[in-house]
């Protein structure tokens, strides 16, 4: 027994499959008591199955878990909280109606006359203790719903603190919190690393990174990159062991579109909804116009009113210059409008069909003859997309679920180019996809349009944005702010467009 | 690629397992009757099992459609009730023709339909709620036209009886020709194009897996997900017509509880409540082994009321297997080294094989007797080593495991008394 030892919670060689992607590959990390170790990459890196398999909600495939220096394989989340290890997700998981003593000693309620009746006052004296101890000033008797989502949060540190922990992992934590609570919550941490819990934070927000951690792990594709401290590594060396080698930040320096190229679509003065407001704009014929703007600046909302996915106050749409009205989707598809949306799972495939049946959802109306499917056709057609597009799947009768993202995204490209469609909206086109298929995205969203095929482009990455778009439409609030050319653009006027308070 | 090949052959072999399986079961429990029960196996009893399975099987058709687009019908049972009645009461107290009783059938089952549709698609009522609306409404409206009075239709002697020739005709010897399977499964094959081989079929799917992602795609999800509830009410229309050419008498308050047993024909069937999936062979699958249960159980000597404690069982039964194969078929295993090198040698071996078949189509005898050796040699090793490392790896896996209770044990003990 070498307590002396270091290491609180040491993972090795970890390893994790999911069917059609290989989402840990020989990850390390390990945790010292009384540190906060930063775990951060981009989305998709690996660092939410990482602590799923510290936590035992997932299992791991292969590797080592030492925990105090004893091999340590949790076999789901109740265990790994008996031993001590808790973790506090990003989305909240209390329940709103029940007081704030009931939730935190959910399961372990004091109780009287032989454990017959709850001992509702022992338990909020507990309650309040715990509190004291973390400094917090709550009301254990209030209901949780009562409260701020800081406060929420608050409570469910406390929650985990109740049970002894020696490692807590807290997912994000800081999403949804003002400031002065992510102050709060900084303070908290450091009461709890002073009595010698090891903490591992994971956050997409530098400067946080930088307050409040020791030690930094960074995560890619799955892969372990590296760990540094805190104090001798900055930002930008943090941002580039995130992003690693990237070959497709390199900006694009001039349109392609040829000038005089036709306008296909002509949005005029578009109101819909609360986000968007007056909003108007040109797509031409070959072009990829990105649209740029910060979380909640109304892209999103002006894409899916322009397809017809939600309904319009006012405005005018005009495709190939007659004017068009739109509104439900099917509109927008006959009109050779095609969405494919930020959130795949949700609003673009049908997961538990097939890769064939995905393909031509938007187009039976082109595959049936007297009332029956062309079975053949469809085949056809399919099987002639999956090889334009290199679609990596066994067989077109592949449920969908087992594929990658990538391949997922590529199957909704095909589904909308089997449809004809002459207008492409790309909702945030890679989230959530491999870097290696990233840049297979990025060249066929080109050759797309050097086929003739008008792409909107909406994305959140700046370098995305810069590398794709020949034309930059910057929107903020619901309006559109500022409108670039490529040659003209960079990360700065961007920026500049999207604070910019129309 | 060998590897790949066994892997999609075991899928395939999971696959087909479950598709046989409901099959199997009806075939075995048939002859567990038959080997079990007294007279079980005789031309009347399957005649019999038919009749029982008519109205249940049309309404476990119909109520697949609503269940693949993610919805339920609860209203099955007392629309078609309420059709068979006031059917029963045009024709009795009325005076109307046979014929066009019928027709008043159909009429009244397809506009609940279209009403259950109405309600669900364009109001956006939850499926379940607005069909327990249908089912307490049709039961009334059933009540009120049949002023509370059963309705008996004609029986065979009549002229008018002519209708149950549909479901059964009974020559001059008295031999019964169960003409009802026919009408079932020819509804049952059109539903199966319908499902299949239709643009409303993949949409039905479509919806069912995902609505928000149809619409998105274009499809008028209002429309489709209307028309499967139509397909529910015409399907209630036919059963409204082949109870009382069964059972001769229609009863006001008769029908509720059926929608039950319509529903679980479906899911002993294998079709999933929350929607995207779903077959009519695997619906009338369920119907049949209903059916079979309750003819069997009798000749066992149990009462008929067995049936529906078995059906219960059945139920349970069929989805907690459905849902253990799924998990089964989406598993990714994990391949070890010891696989890998089966893959591996497996390459090798068909490597061997095909300079063997060329040895051989060139008549080399000498080379094909060297080869024959060696090839033998290389498929007992290579299945002695798996068996070996495989047996190791078990052994590695066991160690791992007693070590980490130990530690664990031990591990206890420390917390505890660090307390």
């Amino acid at each position: 027994m070498e307590l002396k030892n270091d290491s609180l919670l040491r993972l090795q060689d970890i390893e994790k499959s999911f069917t059609g992607v290989h989402a840990l590959k020989g990850v390390q990390f390990d945790l010292k008591p009384g540190e906060v170790h930063a775990l951060v990459g981009e989305n998709g890196a690996g660092k939410s199955t990482l602590v799923k398999i510290m936590t035992g909600i997932v299992k791991k495939d292969a590797g080592e878990i030492f925990y105090l220096n004893h091999l340590f394989n949790p076999r789901d989340p109740k265990h790994s909280l008996e031993m001590g290890i808790g973790i506090i997700h990003q989305e909240l998981n209390m329940m709103d109606h029940l007081t704030v003593a009931h939730n935190i000693f959910i399961g372990r309620e004091s109780t009287s006359f032989g454990g017959l009746l709850l001992d509702e006052r022992t338990q909020n004296r507990r309650a309040e203790e715990l509190f004291k101890r973390l400094n917090m000033n709550i009301d254990p008797t209030e209901i949780l719903g009562d409260l701020t989502v800081g406060k929420q949060q608050m409570v469910e540190i406390a929650k985990a603190v109740s049970h002894n922990l020696k490692v807590l992992i807290l997912d994000e934590p800081s999403a949804a919190l003002t400031l002065t609570e992510i102050a709060e919550l900084f303070s908290i941490m450091r009461d709890l690393r002073n009595q010698g819990v090891g903490m591992i934070y994971i956050s997409h927000r530098m400067d946080e990174i930088g307050a409040i951690t020791d030690r930094v792990t960074v995560m890619r594709d799955g892969e372990y990159v590296g760990t540094q401290l805190t104090k001798e590594i900055t930002t930008q060396q943090i941002i580039n062991m995130m992003v690693g080698r990237v070959i497709y930040e390199e900006p694009k320096t001039k349109s392609n579109v040829p000038t005089g190229a036709p306008v296909v679509l002509k949005v005029d003065k578009l109101n819909a909804g609360k986000l968007v407001k007056d909003v108007s704009f040109e797509l031409h014929k070959g072009e990829i116009l990105g649209f740029a703007g910060l979380m909640g600046a109304g892209r999103t909302e002006t894409a899916r009113a322009v397809f017809g996915a939600d309904p319009i106050q006012s405005g005018m749409m005009y495709i190939h210059g007659k004017p068009v009205k739109i509104s439900r989707p099917a509109d927008g598809v006959k009109f050779g409008i095609g969405y494919l949306s930020e959130d795949r799972k949700r609003f673009g495939l049908a997961l538990n069909l097939t890769v064939k049946e995905n393909a031509v959802l938007a187009s039976y109306e082109d595959y049936q003859k007297n009332l029956f499917i062309q079975a053949k056709e469809v085949e056809e057609v399919t099987d002639e997309y999956v090889k334009k597009l290199q679609i990596k799947t066994p067989s077109i009768d592949q449920i969908i679920r087992n594929l990658s993202g990538g391949n997922q995204q590529k199957v909704v490209i095909a589904k909308w180019l089997i449809r004809n469609s002459e207008v492409l909206i790309f909702d945030e086109p890679t989230r959530g996809i491999d870097v290696g298929a990233k840049s297979e995205i990025y060249s066929l969203m080109s050759e797309l349009a050097a086929a003739g095929k008008s792409i909107i482009m909406i994305s959140s990455e700046l370098p995305e944005v810069l590398r794709m778009s020949d034309r930059i439409i910057v929107m903020c609030e619901g309006r559109v702010t500022g409108e670039l050319d490529i040659s003209e653009a960079s990360q700065e006027k961007i920026i500049e467009y999207a604070t910019m308070r129309g | 690629m060998a590897l790949l090949n066994r892997e999609k052959a075991r899928r395939f072999r999971e696959k087909s397992m479950q598709r046989l399986l409901a099959p199997a079961a009806l075939v075995l429990l048939y002859l567990f009757f038959g080997f079990f029960g007294r007279n079980f196996f005789s031309y009347n009893t399957f005649v019999n099992i038919l009749d029982a399975s008519y109205y249940i099987g049309f309404l476990a058709l119909g109520v697949t459609f609503v269940i693949i687009t993610g919805g339920i019908d609860l209203s099955v049972g007392t629309v078609m009730m309420a059709a068979a009645i006031i059917g029963g009461t045009a024709y009795r107290t009325w005076g109307w023709p046979m014929w066009a009783s019928l027709i008043l059938i159909m009429v009244i089952a397809i506009g609940f339909g279209f009403f259950n549709g109405f309600m669900v698609a364009k109001l956006k009522l939850p499926p379940f709620i607005a069909t327990l609306g249908t089912m307490m409404i049709s039961m009334g409206i059933g009540s009120i036209v049949s002023n509370v009075r059963s309705a008996a239709f004609p029986p065979r002697t009549e002229a008018d009886g002519w209708f149950r020739d549909i479901f059964k005709i009974i020559t001059e010897d008295r031999f019964a020709i169960p003409t009802g399977a026919v009408v079932l499964f020819s509804v049952a094959i059109i539903f199966h194009i319908i499902l299949t081989r239709t643009k409303m079929g993949r949409y039905i799917f479509a919806i069912g897996s995902n609505k928000e992602a149809a619409r998105l795609s274009g499809v008028n999800v209002e429309k489709w997900q209307m028309s499967a509830y139509v397909v529910s009410g015409v399907a209630a229309g036919i059963s409204g017509i082949s109870f009382p050419a069964v059972y001769t008498t229609v009863m006001p308050a008769q029908g509720q509880g059926f929608e039950l047993f319509a529903i679980a024909g479906a899911v002993i069937g294998g079709t999933s409540l929350a929607g995207g999936s779903g077959t009519i062979f695997g619906t009338l699958i369920g119907v049949f082994i209903m059916a079979v249960l309750r003819n069997g159980l009798p000749s066992m000597n149990l009462q008929a009321h067995y049936q529906t404690f078995f059906t219960g069982v059945v139920v349970v039964g069929a989805v907690l297997l459905d849902m253990y194969r799924t998990k089964k078929t989406t598993e990714v295993r994990v391949l070890t080294p010891a696989d890998a090198y089966k893959g591996d040698m497996a390459l090798a071996i068909d490597q061997k094989k095909r300079e063997l078949a060329e040895a051989k189509s060139a008549g080399d005898s000498k080379k094909v007797g060297f080869l024959e050796a060696e090839f033998k040699k290389l498929h007992a090793e290579s299945t002695e080593t798996y068996k070996k490392m495989k047996a190791e790896e078990k052994a590695e896996a066991a160690r791992v495991l007693a070590e980490e209770k130990a530690a664990e044990k031990e591990f206890r003990d420390l917390l505890k008394n660090e307390k």
